[in-house]
């Protein structure tokens, strides 16, 4: 079986309960960060005292596009390239994360659509291991 | 406080120059700059120049340096600004500072930039803690596939159409045939427009700025310095900067904390402001705008933000023609980013040099009719945000 691998160590969960993005939030002004954030960084937080937090599964599409073209470095990719959806989402948690949008229909994405968390394939290393992100799909 | 007068401006064509190096396009620009000015190196006090990311500045960014050594070495002063596609903002507001608070009267300004082939790469290191790096990999999510989630947004929101989009496109090049100094000087039709390859849907190839070698520089003098030299000086009626807000919408790593919806692109929308505050003029009496069009998307987006036009307008002006050089609200009539390509650190400076050359009447074929006061503002990497005001 191939080995599956998350692209950064740390960013995301899959645990009993599903998908999970590790980030904390600020006890103090309740603001969420992801990652995770040592200090909180809104400039009318008093004490930004921080625990961990884990965000999703539940989200709202704000906007989306297609990455029709190859990104440039760092971004990696499988060969041949196949043009991928990416999205701003809402999370019911008040945190407005970029994911890409797993979805057979690019082009035909709205704003407003549910979408759900998940972990999936970003591309192949040299090892031939699964490296996987987090992602959204529409619910 | 002194007033400032821009004194001189000057650019180095934009395009792809191989055989030279940015600081001969810095030299050529200086050089034309201090001509215009009638003002010569040695005359020069202090020089705030652009840091460029991709080219010269010995690695460090040192590009104002550069530019000293390769004039002539007479030990003044140099500041060099980074500030991602700000920077050129960001050294105008400097060089406007040591002019102002009467520390120098003649300072030179500067940005000049060879850009690598093919689109931005801004994560410049392989670290987890680098916000860019993570955005890059983890999603991949280009400089453009960013314009065209909001220009997807806007579309739903308001009803904008590709054809909208094209169009602003194609005034953009209309607007670059007059222009010698552009690097695309040709007309483009619809049809071109909108069967140009899609690069990240809703954008296609013409509706996203290429990037290009270019510089730009102006002279910056004082009142009193100005009177020596000139009977009709461009005053600089204000210069502002700024950082985008904590509340700001927009994701600019992976995630933003708070996604309070229409806060979008908060730092233009602070320097901008400031400076219509700063120059006691508001947006009504902008004879044009030159804004950072990175997307024809930004076209839309931005005169709203700032008060030019209503939420919605924005569509309708581009519809009725209103943003060409004739039209209510005149926008971008250099060519803008679409015509020259993004020199990312050159643009704040290659804005000042456009409006003064249309406040003068200088224009030619894309000339204002009676500009008196306009509006330049550049937006970059960082957070960062520029706005400048000048007027006859
Ligand atoms: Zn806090």
């Amino acid at each position: 079986m191939t080995e599956r691998i998350p692209v950064i160590e740390g960013l995301f969960t899959e645990g009993p309960e599903g998908p999970r993005l590790l980030g904390s939030r600020c006890v103090t002004c309740a603001t969420p960060y992801f990652p995770k954030s040592l200090a909180c960084h809104n400039p009318s937080c008093t004490e930004g005292r921080m625990e961990d937090a884990a965000f999703g599964p539940r989200g709202v599409l704000f906007s989306s596009a297609v990455q029709n073209y190859p990104p440039p470095p760092p971004a990696k990719y499988d060969e041949p390239y196949r043009p991928y959806a990416v999205g701003m989402v809402d999370l019911a948690e008040g945190l407005r994360v970029l994911g890409r949008i797993d979805t057979p229909d690019p082009s035909a994405l709205r704003g407003g659509t549910p979408v759900e968390l998940s972990v999936g394939h970003l591309y192949r290393d040299t090892e031939g291991r699964d490296v996987v992100t987090w992602q959204f799909r529409p619910c | 406080m002194t007033e400032v007068a821009v004194l001189g401006v000057g650019m180095h064509p934009f395009g792809k120059f191989e055989d030279k190096s940015v600081t001969d396009l810095c030299r050529s620009a200086v050089t034309a700059a201090l001509a215009d000015a009638g003002v010569s190196w040695r005359e020069v006090e202090a020089v705030a120049a652009a840091s460029s990311r991709f080219s010269g500045g010995k690695g460090w960014g040192l590009n104002g340096n550069d530019v000293v050594e390769d004039m002539g070495s007479t030990g003044i002063p140099v500041y060099n600004l980074s500030a991602g596609c700000s920077a050129g903002g960001n050294a105008f507001n400097i060089g406007c500072t040591l002019v102002a608070s009467g520390l120098h009267d003649v300072v030179l300004v500067v940005g000049g930039e060879k850009m690598p082939k093919g689109f931005i790469q801004t994560s410049g290191v392989e670290e987890a803690t680098d916000p860019e790096f993570l955005r890059q990999r983890c999603v991949g999510v280009s400089g453009p596939a960013f314009w065209g989630m909001l220009c997807r947004r806007r579309m739903e929101d308001f009803g904008t159409t590709e054809e909208h989009l094209a169009k602003i496109a194609v005034k953009a090049h209309a607007n670059s045939v007059h222009n010698p100094y552009a690097r695309f000087r040709k007309p483009f039709s619809m049809e071109q427009v909108l069967t140009s390859p899609m690069v990240c849907f809703p954008l296609r190839l013409y509706e996203i700025c290429p990037v290009s070698d270019g510089a730009a520089a102006a002279v910056l003098c004082s009142a009193r310095f100005a009177r020596q030299k000139t009977t009709k000086p461009v005053w600089v009626a204000s210069s502002a900067v700024a950082t985008a807000r904590f509340d700001d919408g927009i994701t600019r790593h992976v995630a933003a904390a708070s996604p309070t919806g229409p806060t979008l692109h908060s730092e233009a929308k602070i320097a901008v402001e400031k400076a219509f505050e700063r120059a006691g003029l508001g947006p009504r009496d902008m004879s044009l705008v030159e804004l950072q069009d990175n997307t024809v998307y930004y076209e839309l987006a931005f005169p709203e933000e700032w008060g030019l036009c209503a939420p919605g307008e924005a569509e309708r002006l581009v519809e009725r023609g209103e943003t060409g050089p004739t039209g209510r609200l005149p926008i971008n009539p250099s060519g803008g980013f679409q015509s020259f390509g993004e020199a990312t650190t050159a643009m704040g400076v290659f804005q000042v040099a456009e409006l003064t050359w249309q406040l003068r009447g200088e224009a030619g074929g894309r000339q204002v009719p009676q500009a008196k006061a306009g509006l330049g503002q550049t937006i970059g990497l960082g957070g960062n945000a520029t706005a400048v005001v000048l007027k006859r």
